[in-house]
């Protein structure tokens, strides 16, 4: 799932001792994780990355060619789905965390610590499906909207489309992401905030301009690997937006299943890589400038 | 206590749950006054400062300053700011907008904050680090920030929490006087929560002793190091020497009956309140004149205890000797050195040793009094409150 971890080595340190050859001894106890990362991990993403550039026997851009041709307007989607999706999930773990931190009410507080985690460990696919029942047309949305006399039947609509897949991502996502900053928030010193109180602050400042600040690290990486995520989910979109446009992996999916063209898809793939390495580089630029 | 208090607390009592860690408690605090609240871990010190500041909400009485109840008003609205002991400052913001940052929330100009913040600079010795963060600081560096914070929003009521415990031993010394001298400069009045009895003798004007959630005495410095209150304040000002004795008063003075390792001895009461019993005496290790067990001890008024060296430790300007007294060790200061195991004497005048009424209901053997008095910890529970609160 993730392009942007680095597989940490096991054993990377030769320990000098007597007439040992101990960097042949070490290149040995390091080499079966070395073959693991290479064969499972390097090997395949090079294969995608070539296959992207194979045109008929020979290199060239030819897929991505047809990849832009066909595809700009759902890599576009897709990218702007992500990126709102993530904003939405951003703002909503760190009002959750917020709450969670500065709450004064023990029992709500209590209530969505015990209530906010449980979309973490329901599957995408379940995700789609729930929701896919949930936002039609005549699905228990709109006809709980009717039944209390909200909207008339006449004013249902489906949201199974763009804003069907935020929905999903959003339910499934945010609690990941309010795990972490909830976590780094509970860390930090709780006289940071009572001293912005004893100064007067209110509890939104001392949330946007005392708590999150001391937390933008862990926040930026939680929606790093949020975004990464969702870049690769297949499911959501297939389930609730089988329409055009669409996101980039239902067509990857639609190039391999329905043509066995491995080219293009390759090519989204790498489309795929490239936007997620740009929001990496975007965090570790940020990460290096907080430490200078 | 005077009734132009500015600060006054009055009855209040704080409980987390079931426990109860500040027990009716009344406290007047002149304008322009530096009071430190002195005691153990746990006293309820820290608990008190943090329900004047309006952290903690009491369970019953009330906080005023200059004759306003402030009991339920936010923490921002009593005019008071507290230094915190992890100094609390904002990490991701520089010195300059950790000082500003009060001003900025009452809607200050930038021009007029860059003003004040420039201010407090010079005041606190923090010219030329405004840009930097907290973590490029020194810990005393840091402690003036927090003292710079807290000052900048021109508070009437400076609360320090321990702000010195984070600080080695030598900073510690310099800030202590700074923070005393800058408080008399600005004529503020100071609250300071300390468990070090030096600490809160040289900066405050009024020491507050408490012990379970109560105060156990309050004065001046001297007033509560030459005069202690009673048997736990004395422990805790340092007269760890403890003693059981036999006393009778008449006639203005108590008469000490000779023990087995004790001389008899009539000392004028001189204010001390006492009735006769049994009684406990403390006092500290610099307080005796040590002499050798043949040589003539001065002739002045005071009490002699004889004992055997165990052992001696310079301290610098002086030596400290464990004597072996009966079956309890007493601590005693002496110029020079006594050899491991040689007689001594130990002498405590009369105005350096503290008496107190022991409970009467035990009435232990006049051999054992000694030991049974080593037993009595300063912090024993005393009244029903205080169990409750020691249990907890």
């Amino acid at each position: 799932m993730s392009l942007i971890g680095h597989p940490i080595v096991p054993g990377g340190r030769f320990s000098r001792k007597t007439d040992m050859p101990t960097p042949a001894l070490g290149l040995l106890l390091v080499l079966p994780a070395l073959a693991v990362i290479l064969l499972l991990f390097v090997v395949p993403l090079a294969a995608s990355v070539a296959g992207a550039f194979e045109v008929g026997g020979g290199f060239g851009f030819g897929n991505f060619i047809k990849t832009f041709e066909l595809y700009t307007s759902d890599i576009l989607f897709t990218l702007m789905i992500v990126s709102l999706s993530t904003a939405i999930i951003g703002a909503l773990a760190i009002a959750i965390g917020g709450y969670l931190t500065l709450g004064e009410n023990p029992r709500a507080v209590a209530l969505l610590r015990w209530l906010y985690r449980w979309p973490m460990f329901v599957p995408f696919i379940v995700v789609g499906q729930v929701l896919r029942t949930f936002l039609a047309k005549n699905g228990l949305m709109n006809n709980v909207l009717i039944g209390a006399g909200l909207i008339t039947p006449m004013d249902a609509t489906s949201f199974l489309d763009w804003r069907g897949i935020v929905i999903a991502f959003v339910w499934k996502q945010t609690p990941f992401v309010a795990l972490l900053v909830a976590g780094a928030m509970a860390s930090v010193d709780r006289g940071t905030l009572e001293a912005a109180r004893n100064l007067g602050a209110s509890r939104v400042r001392i949330l946007l301009e005392i708590l999150v600040p001391q937390v933008a690290g862990t926040l930026m990486v939680a929606l790093v690997l949020s975004f990464v995520t969702m870049m690769s989910v297949l499911s959501v979109p297939l389930m609730i937006n089988a329409q055009s446009p669409t996101m980039i992996t239902a067509d990857i999916a639609f190039r391999i299943n329905a043509y066995g063209d491995y080219g293009v898809a390759n090519a989204l793939g790498v489309v795929s890589l490239i936007a997620s390495a740009g929001v990496a580089w975007l965090y570790l630029r940020h990460s290096v400038k907080e430490r200078a | 206590m005077n009734d132009d208090a500015f600060l006054r607390i009055a009855d209040l009592s704080v409980g987390y749950g079931a426990t109860r860690v500040l027990e009716r408690l009344d406290l007047a605090i002149g304008k322009g006054e530096f009071v430190a609240l002195l005691g153990a871990s746990g006293c309820g010190k820290t608990t008190l400062l943090r329900a004047m500041a309006g952290f903690v909400a009491p369970s019953t009485g009330t906080v005023a300053v200059d004759g306003r109840d402030v009991t339920l008003m936010p923490p921002d609205r009593r005019g008071m700011a507290l230094v915190f002991q992890s100094y609390a400052l904002w990490p991701h913001m520089t010195v300059a907008r950790n000082i500003g940052y009060g001003l900025k929330l009452k809607g200050l100009s930038r021009a007029a904050i860059d003003r004040r913040v420039a201010e407090i600079e010079t005041l606190l010795g923090l010219e030329g680090l405004g840009a930097r963060k907290p973590a490029a600081l020194s810990g005393g560096q840091r402690q003036r920030v927090a003292l710079g914070r807290a000052l900048a929003v021109d508070p009437q009521i400076l609360l320090l929490d321990e702000p010195l415990s984070n600080l080695d031993a030598r900073i510690r010394l310099k800030v202590r006087h700074e923070i005393g001298a800058l408080q008399r400069r600005l004529g503020i009045t100071a609250v300071i929560v300390t468990h070090d009895r030096e600490e809160a003798m040289a900066m405050a004007d009024r020491v507050v002793i408490m012990e379970a959630g109560r105060i156990a005495q309050q004065g001046s410095p001297e007033e509560v190091y030459s005069r202690p209150a009673s048997s736990f304040v004395a422990a805790f000002m340092g007269a760890e020497n403890v003693l059981a004795l036999e006393g009778q008063v008449a006639g203005g003075a108590v008469h000490i009956a000779a023990g087995r390792q004790s001389s008899s001895a009539t000392l004028t009461l001189d204010g001390r309140l006492l009735s006769s019993g049994r009684l406990e005496a403390r006092f500290r290790a610099e307080a005796v004149e040590m002499v050798a067990a043949d040589a003539q001890a001065s002739r002045a008024e005071g009490l002699t205890i004889a004992g055997r060296v165990e052992a001696a430790s310079y301290l610098g300007g002086g030596w400290r000797h464990s004597v072996r007294v009966g079956d309890q060790t007493l601590f005693a200061d002496a110029a020079r050195p006594f050899d491991s195991g040689a007689g001594v004497e130990l002498r405590i005048p009369g105005d350096k040793l503290f008496l107190f009424n022991l409970p009467t209901s035990s009435s232990a053997p006049d051999a054992t009094a000694l030991e049974a008095a080593a037993e009595l910890s300063p912090a024993a529970p005393r009244g029903p409150v205080e169990r409750v609160l020691q249990a907890s």
